[in-house]
C-alpha cells in the first residue's frame, strides 16, 4: 500500500479509540497524578502519600491482599491446573459435558456467586458445615469471625477463578503437536517423564500466562468481597481494592484516595510488566514469526 | 497499447536491496515469464508493477502512462495470487462480480459479463457455490475469472501454479497458454520452475538475487545462456559445469581440470584463463570401452524413453543423458565422451560466457 | 487403559459435582418451602417445592421489589446498557482500531497499552469516571453508564480482535485492493466479514461483562427503570443486604433468576470463549 495513504487511514480508524484514550485514560489518570500531589486547598504537596505511610488501615487492606492474594492464587492455580490435566488425560464421551460444567463458575456473575455463598456458609443453615461435620467442627461462624472471614473469602474466590486457569492451561494443552507424543512413546518414555518432559516446556507459555492473569484478576476483585463481607468482620477482608473505593465513596477523601488509586495502579503495573515480558505482542501483531510457524 | 517499460528499477527493504537496478521491455500481448529462485526478486518485481510496494527508485510505464504513483487499481492490472485469494465468505459470482460492482457498474452488465467470463473459463456450473466447496483447479478459474472480468491491461500471474498437483499443472499450463491466445492480453507469469517457464513463455527473465542475468526466448536461453547461473538454473538436469584453466597448447586450446583434461574448438581467448566449461547432458556420451575420460558409475535414474547416467570421473560428477536403457550398473567402469563444439565456455571469475565465435 | 479412564471419571465426576453444587444449592433453595429452608441438618433433596419464592415477597413492605420477578426494570436496564455499551465498542471502536493497528500503525507499544488497559483494576478510575460523568449531566442515565463501559470493553475487544485481523490472508485483501476497493472498503467488506468468530467472542464476553459489573454501577446510578438507570447487580446487592438474614428462598430465587441470561449465553457461546479468556495466548 501507498505510505502517505496508509497513515491516513490508519489514523482514521483508529479515531474512535484515541478520543476514548483521551477521555477515559489520559483525563482520569491526569486527575488522579492532580488529586494526589495537591491538598485539600489546593497546594502541592506529597503529604498525600505521607499518610499513606501511617494509615492502619491500609497497613491492614495490604497486608490482607497478601493474605488473600497469596492463598487465592496458590489455590486457584493449582486446582485449575489439575482439573485441566485430568480432563485432558481422560477422553471419552463425557468430556465436553465436563468441561460445560467446569465452565460454568465463568458465566455466572461474581455478584450471584458471593449470593451463593452466602447461603452456602451460612452458620445455621448453611450445607458447609454439615458436609464438614464429621471432622468434629459444630456450627462454624464463616463469615463472623476474624479469622475465618478471609479463607472463606478464599474459597468462594477459589470456586469463582479456578475454571479461568483451567481454561488457559487446557487450551494450552491441546495445542500440543500429537506427535510429539508418538515420539515420546518410541523414544520409550514414561507417562511421567513424556509429562515433565514433552508437555509441561511446551505449555510453558500457558503456565506462565495462567499464572500472571490469575493474579490480576485477584488483585483487581471487588464484587465477591463487596457481598459476601463487605470488608468485615471489622477489616478483616479489607483488600486494596475495596479500600480505594472505600476511601473515595464512604470518606469522600479525593486526595487521599487518588493517592491509594495510584498505589494499586502500581502494583498492578508490575505484574503487567512481567506479563509483557511474556507475551510476544509482536508475533500477535504478525511483525515476527512465532516458534514453530 | 499495452507494453510495459520498467526503467532502472530498485526496491529496497531498509538497508535490504532485493531489486537491483532492474530494466525490461515488454511487448503488446507477449507471454513473458520472470524466472528465478527464491529470493531472487521475481514477486516482488511482479508486485511492484502492480502496485502493491512502494518503488525505491526507477520507473513503470503501462502503455506509455508512468504509474510509479498510482494506486492498483487505477493501473488497471490483473493479478492472480498463487494461493488464489477468492474471498471465503462470498461465492463464486459475488467473487467475480466484486470489481465490476465497485465501479459501479449495473445489475444487469454485471450478470451478463460475469456469465460470459465464466463461460470462457468453464465454470458456469459453479457460481453458487462458495470457495471451499470447490476443488483447487477449479477456484483457480474463479481466480482468473475474477481477473480478466475487468479487461484488465495487464495480466499479472504470481506462480499460480505451484498448488496444483502435477498433472493438473502440466493441463492448467496449456489452458493458460491457449486463454492468454485467445483473449490477447499481455501477462507477465512468476515461476522458480523452469520447466514450466520454457512450455509457456513468448520471452523469459531469468533473475538471480535482484538482478536479469538475461532476457531471451527459451531456446536462446537454453543453448546461448548469458552467463553461469542462468545455465545452471534453466535445463534439467542442469548443465554440467566444471572449474579449471583454458590454456593453448600448441595449435589447440585445452581445458584442464584436477580430474579431466579437454580439447577445446576455437575459444576466442588471448591468453591462458581460469574458466568453467558447461557441456548438457544430452552432449555426453557413455560407453564401457571406447575414447573419453574414465570414470565410475556413481548413479542410474531410468525415466522410461531415457536415462540419466552419473559418471564420477575423480571427484568431478558429470550427468549423461542416453535414450531408452542404458546398459550400465551403479559400479561400472565407464568413458565418457564429449565433443569439443558443444562445450560452453564461462570466465569463471565473471561467471559470463565467453562468445567463442569471435 | 480402560480402568485408569474409569478412574479418571470418577475423578472428574467428583471436581464436577464440587463445581455445581453451589449452583444446585442455590436453585433448590429457590424451589424449597420456607419451613425446608431453615433446618438443620439442611435439607438436600427437598420433599416439596414450591415457585413462590419467585414472586411473593417476605418483606411485606417492599412487596413487588424485592423478589426474583420484582427484578425486571433492573434487567431492562442492564439490558439495555450491555446491548448498547458493547454494540458501540465492539463494531465502532474496537474493530476499527483492531484493523487499523494491525494492517497500519504496526506499533509494538500501542498494543502494549492496550494490553495494560484491559488490565487496570476498576477501582482505579472510580472516583475520575464519577466526576466525568456527573460534569456531562449523565449521572443514573443510561448513557452514563454506557459510556464508562465501552470504556472498558473496548480495549478488551480490540486486543481480542487484533489476534484475529492478523489471521485474515494479506493476499486477499490485496486482491481487493487490485479489484479496486478503497482501503475502507476493503475493511467493511473483507476483512470484518472474515473475523466473525472473533467478532461473536467480543459481543459475547462483552455483554456478559457489562451485564455483571457491579462497582461502576454502585457508584453511578441510583434508581431503576424508569427513573434511573441501576443495573442487575444492583439489585441483587440490595435484596442481600437488607434480606440476608431471613428471606433465604426469595434470596435464592432472585439469585437463580438473574443468573440465567448469562448462564444461557455462555453455555451456548462456549466455543467461542475460548480464546477470548485466555487473551488469545493460544489459538482456542
Amino acid at each position: 500500500m501507498q505510505r502517505g495513504q496508509t497513515l491516513k487511514v490508519g489514523l482514521v480508524l483508529a479515531s474512535p479509540i484515541v478520543v476514548y484514550f483521551a477521555a477515559f485514560f489520559v483525563y482520569p489518570l491526569f486527575n488522579l497524578l492532580q488529586n494526589a500531589f495537591t491538598s485539600n486547598s489546593g497546594a502541592l504537596t506529597i503529604a498525600n502519600f505521607q499518610s499513606m505511610l501511617s494509615d492502619p488501615i491500609l497497613s491492614v487492606a495490604l497486608s490482607n491482599t497478601a493474605y488473600y492474594f497469596v492463598g487465592s492464587v496458590a489455590l486457584e492455580y493449582s486446582v485449575g491446573f489439575m482439573v485441566a490435566v485430568l480432563l485432558y488425560a481422560y477422553s471419552g464421551r463425557l468430556k465436553s459435558i465436563f468441561r460445560t460444567i467446569i465452565f460454568l463458575p465463568l458465566m455466572v456473575s461474581p455478584v450471584v456467586i458471593g449470593l451463593m455463598w452466602i447461603l452456602i456458609l451460612n452458620t445455621n443453615y448453611g450445607p458447609l458445615d454439615y458436609i464438614l461435620s464429621p471432622l468434629g467442627l459444630g456450627k462454624v461462624d464463616w463469615l463472623g469471625s476474624q479469622s475465618l472471614a478471609m479463607p472463606s473469602l478464599i474459597l468462594a474466590n477459589t470456586w469463582e477463578y479456578s475454571p479461568f486457569v483451567f481454561l488457559i492451561i487446557y487450551a494450552g494443552l491441546q495445542t500440543v503437536p500429537p506427535q510429539l507424543y508418538e515420539a515420546a512413546s518410541v523414544d520409550g518414555l514414561s507417562r511421567f517423564q513424556t509429562f515433565r518432559f514433552i508437555t509441561l516446556p511446551a505449555i510453558r507459555p500457558s503456565i506462565v500466562v495462567a499464572f500472571l492473569l490469575n493474579s490480576i484478576g485477584v488483585l483487581k476483585g471487588f464484587d465477591l468481597i463487596y457481598v459476601l463481607t463487605n470488608g468485615g468482620p471489622g477489616f478483616a477482608t479489607y483488600i486494596l481494592s475495596f479500600y480505594t473505593y472505600v476511601v473515595g465513596f464512604s470518606f469522600f477523601e479525593t486526595h487521599y484516595a487518588a493517592a491509594i488509586a495510584l498505589l494499586f495502579l502500581a502494583i498492578i503495573g508490575t505484574f503487567v510488566f512481567a506479563m509483557l515480558r511474556f507475551t510476544s505482542v509482536e508475533v500477535y501483531l504478525g511483525l515476527k514469526r512465532g516458534e514453530g510457524e | 497499447m499495452s507494453e510495459i517499460v520498467v526503467e532502472g528499477l530498485t526496491k529496497k527493504y531498509g538497508k535490504n536491496v532485493v531489486l537491483d537496478n532492474v530494466s525490461l521491455k515488454i511487448s503488446a500481448k507477449e507471454y513473458f515469464v520472470l524466472l528465478g529462485p527464491s529470493g531472487s526478486g521475481k514477486s516482488t518485481l511482479l508486485r511492484l508493477i502492480a502496485g502493491l510496494e512502494e518503488i525505491t527508485s526507477g520507473s513503470i510505464y503501462i502503455g506509455d502512462k508512468k504509474v510509479n504513483d498510482l494506486l492498483p487499481k487505477e493501473r488497471n492490472v490483473a493479478m492472480v495470487f498463487q494461493n488464489y485469494a477468492l474471498y471465503p465468505h462470498m461465492n463464486v459470482f459475488e467473487n467475480i462480480a466484486l470489481p465490476l460492482k465497485v465501479r459501479g457498474m449495473t445489475k444487469v452488465e454485471t450478470n451478463r459479463k460475469v456469465r460470459e467470463v465464466a463461460e470462457t473459463l468453464h465454470i458456469q456450473g459453479l457460481l453458487e457455490k462458495k470457495p471451499k466447496q470447490i476443488s483447487g483447479g477449479e477456484q483457480q478459474r474463479v481466480a482468473l475469472a475474477r481477473a480478466l472480468v475487468r479487461d484488465p491491461t495487464v495480466f499479472l500471474l504470481d506462480e499460480p501454479l505451484s498448488n496444483l498437483d502435477a498433472k493438473l499443472r502440466v493441463e492448467a499450463r496449456a489452458f493458460l497458454k491457449r486463454l492468454q491466445k485467445e483473449v490477447g492480453i499481455t501477462t507477465i507469469f512468476v515461476t522458480h520452475d523452469q520447466a514450466e517457464a520454457t512450455t509457456i513463455a513468448t520471452r523469459i527473465a531469468v533473475l538471480n538475487r535482484g538482478t536479469i542475468t538475461q532476457v531471451d526466448d527459451p531456446y536462446m536461453l537454453y543453448s546461448r545462456p548469458s552467463d553461469v547461473f542462468t545455465a545452471g538454473f534453466v535445463g534439467s538436469p542442469s548443465m554440467n559445469l566444471i572449474h579449471g584453466v583454458a590454456r593453448k597448447q600448441g595449435a589447440d586450446w585445452e581445458f584442464h581440470s584436477e580430474d579431466l583434461d579437454v580439447v577445446l574448438g576455437k575459444t576466442g581467448l588471448a591468453d591462458e584463463k581460469e574458466v568453467i566449461i558447461g557441456v548438457r547432458p544430452e552432449e555426453l556420451t557413455v560407453s564401457k570401452e571406447g575414447p573419453g575420460l574414465s570414470g565410475s558409475v556413481s548413479n542410474v535414474e531410468l525415466l522410461g524413453s531415457i536415462s540419466y547416467v552419473t559418471v564420477s570421473v575423480g571427484k568431478t560428477s558429470l550427468v549423461v543423458q542416453l535414450p531408452g536403457r542404458p546398459g550400465i550398473e551403479i559400479g561400472d567402469q565407464a568413458k565418457v565422451e564429449l565433443r569439443p563444439e558443444s562445450v560452453l565456455l564461462f570466465d569463471a571469475k565473471t561467471g559470463g560466457r565467453i562468445d567463442t565465435k569471435a | 487403559m480402560k480402568g485408569r479412564n474409569l478412574l479418571l471419571i470418577a475423578v472428574l465426576t467428583l471436581i464436577c459435582l464440587v463445581y455445581l453444587f453451589p449452583i444446585y444449592w442455590t436453585v433448590v433453595t429457590s424451589l424449597k418451602t420456607n419451613l425446608e429452608v431453615f433446618t438443620r441438618p439442611p435439607i438436600f433433596l427437598p420433599s416439596q417445592v414450591t415457585l413462590s419464592n419467585f414472586y411473593v415477597s417476605v418483606d411485606v413492605f417492599r412487596a413487588v421489589s424485592q423478589t426474583a420477578v420484582g427484578s425486571i426494570p433492573w434487567m431492562i436496564d442492564s439490558t439495555i446498557i450491555a446491548a448498547v455499551a458493547t454494540v458501540v465498542s465492539t463494531f465502532l471502536i474496537a474493530a476499527p482500531a483492531a484493523y487499523s493497528l494491525v494492517r497500519f500503525i504496526r506499533s509494538v507499544w500501542l498494543a502494549r497499552l492496550i494490553l495494560f488497559m484491559t488490565m487496570i483494576p476498576e477501582a482505579v478510575f472510580v472516583v475520575p469516571f464519577f466526576i466525568i460523568v456527573a460534569k456531562v449531566n449523565l449521572l443514573n442515565t443510561w448513557w452514563g453508564l454506557i459510556l464508562v463501559y465501552i470504556s472498558f470493553s473496548a480495549p478488551f475487544s480490540t486486543w481480542l480482535l487484533m489476534g484475529f485481523f492478523n489471521d485474515v490472508p494479506k493476499s486477499v485483501e490485496e486482491a481487493a485492493q487490485i479489484d479496486g476497493l478503497s482501503p475502507y472498503q476493503i475493511f467493511y467488506r473483507v476483512s470484518l466479514r472474515l473475523v466473525t468468530p472473533g467478532i461473536i467472542a467480543a459481543v459475547i464476553l462483552s455483554f456478559i461483562s457489562c451485564w455483571n459489573e457491579l462497582l461502576y454501577a454502585l457508584v453511578i446510578t441510583f434508581t431503576p427503570f424508569p427513573a434511573g438507570a441501576q443495573t442487575v447487580p444492583l439489585f441483587l446487592t440490595s435484596f442481600i443486604i437488607v434480606q440476608k438474614s431471613f428471606a433465604w428462598g426469595g434470596l435464592a430465587a432472585a439469585g437463580v433468576f438473574t443468573m440465567l441470561p448469562t448462564l444461557i449465553m455462555g453455555i451456548f457461546a462456549q466455543r467461542y470463549l475460548a480464546r477470548g479468556l485466555t487473551l488469545g495466548s493460544v489459538k482456542g
